[in-house]
């Protein structure tokens, strides 16, 4: 498709696209105002739930389902980028040099990283409490790995990451997903209704399976980033193509 | 008072962000562009807060802030290098 | 009148807009020393907007901040560093800017707290804050 046949679809869409955005701003509720229809359902729904972060009730219980498929989309996306950036045959890997780094600088990385960690777990971990969750503390925890790149070496971030793991608990985050909302179904209620005793608010033991689905979301997420920037690292720095590009 | 300074931050928020995006707009090599979206990253994560959306603020941050840049700059390097043989 | 909230105001417009000035223009180096001052002024923002809202979880954000921060400015600092290099950038604001910044928005904030969890939360926030803009100067300085 070329010229003005490929703008035709285009324009289509996006006049569409600008319709449904002019007809959803008319009828939206006034900017900055204390109530609003869905917000006050939302935080009723939150309390008897015993959830005390509104967000995360809304996220992992009361629109569980539509947290499944933004989860499913980053697998999907993870599982694409391992196809196409994996190493083809005629490309070979060249180990990188390894750079030189000052050591206060390596000190810092070595000290920041379990710290970074911990503060990816407990996001995590209170995502029923306060901001965050599973993707938001996932993210952390994949990056704080990668300051063993930043601030010591590609060698000693490529000890702790074998990528096979990693490829596995991703898989293994998305399926504890999919079950824990069977076990709804198994609880006679629907797929993915919050089934577990509610706990007591504002506690870490409360919000049902909002936790646990924060849980695997957590190690979806943190699995998949890892994963997903082995692969990058690996075509930035090691994998060189057949007509022997170097670093 | 209270809701002057509610306003100014909202429209210092919506400022940056405005301006960080077109800057990023702008910027010609990708690199530079990769710290201007960091930035504009950082104003995103300030609005989202000034609006009391905590939660988006935090994925904001924890996605902007190390793993957007890393992504990038590892394709520029690849890219480039492989510019550089050919 | 909240003075949390203006302080967080003044930050963002005395502070943070120089400094997306900074990473629009100049040298690759100016840009990341602009990125690296950005990082450390929106978590001090943060932390006086939780604050000013008095809402102590908000601090969770400055607490993703104070390590992802140095963490980005590291990434740049590994992948640029040649480019960096070519032309070092001047960091002389940096150093002050961790060194009084910090504490000047740690401390009068732990005395509004009081003793506790919030305020042992406040003073890690304060210390990776300091080790992580320290860590970063010095390795920009060296480009």
């Amino acid at each position: 498709m070329r010229g003005p046949i490929r703008r035709w679809p285009l324009a289509a869409g996006l006049a569409a696209t600008a319709a449904l955005l002019v007809a959803a701003c008319l009828r939206l509720p006034h900017f900055g105002g204390d109530r609003h229809p869905y917000g006050d359902r939302a935080v009723r729904t939150a309390l008897l739930q015993r959830t005390a972060n509104t967000v995360s009730s809304v996220n992992f219980d009361q629109r569980a389902l539509d947290t499944l498929g933004e989860e499913s989309i980053l697998f999907a996306a993870v599982l694409g980028t391992v196809v196409l950036l994996r190493q083809t045959r005629d490309e070979h890997r060249v180990a990188p040099q390894p750079a030189p780094v000052p050591p206060p600088l390596r000190r810092y990385g070595t000290l920041a990283l379990p710290v970074a960690l911990l503060i990816g777990l407990y996001v995590i971990a209170h995502g029923q409490l306060s901001p965050g969750g599973g993707f938001q503390g996932g993210v952390v925890v994949a990056t704080a790995l990668h300051l063993l790149y930043v601030a010591v070496d590609y060698r000693a971030l490529e000890r702790i990451r074998p990528v096979g793991p990693y490829e596995l608990a991703d898989g293994v985050g998305e399926a504890a997903y999919v079950l824990l909302g069977a076990a709804g179904l198994l609880a006679g209620s629907a797929y993915l209704a919050n089934t577990l005793p509610h706990g007591t608010f504002n506690t870490m033991a409360s919000g049902g399976t909002v936790p646990l689905l924060n849980a695997a979301v957590g190690m979806e997420v943190a699995s998949g980033v890892v994963v997903l920037l082995a692969h990058f690292l690996g075509q930035a720095l090691e994998i060189v193509g057949e007509e022997g590009e170097r670093t | 008072m209270g809701d002057a300074l509610d306003d100014a931050l909202l429209a210092a928020g919506l400022l940056l962000v405005a301006a960080a995006a077109t800057a990023a707009a702008l910027c010609r090599d990708p690199a530079r562009q990769a710290v201007l979206l960091s930035l504009l990253g950082l104003g995103l994560a300030l609005l989202f807060t000034v609006l009391q959306a905590p939660d988006v603020g935090l994925s904001q941050l924890a996605v902007g802030s190390a793993v957007t840049p890393l992504m990038l700059l590892l394709t520029v390097r690849k890219v480039r290098r492989r510019k550089r043989h050919e | 009148m909240n003075g949390w909230l203006a302080a967080a105001c003044a930050l963002v417009v005395g502070g943070l807009g120089p400094s997306l000035w900074g990473a629009a223009r100049g040298t690759t180096g100016r840009r990341v020393v602009a990125q690296n001052m950005a990082t450390l002024l929106l978590c001090l923002v943060l932390l006086l907007l939780a604050q000013g809202y008095g809402r102590p979880s908000y601090t969770d954000l400055a607490l993703v901040v104070c390590v992802l921060g140095p963490a980005g400015t590291l990434v740049y600092i590994r992948l640029l560093g040649e480019e960096i290099e070519k032309h070092p950038p001047g960091a002389r604001l940096l150093t002050p800017a961790v060194t009084i910044g910090a504490p000047a928005t740690v401390v009068p904030l732990c005395v509004a707290t009081g003793p506790g969890r919030a305020m042992a939360k406040l003073l890690v926030i304060g210390a990776l804050l300091v080790a992580g803009g320290l860590v970063t100067t010095r390795a920009l300085r060296r480009g």
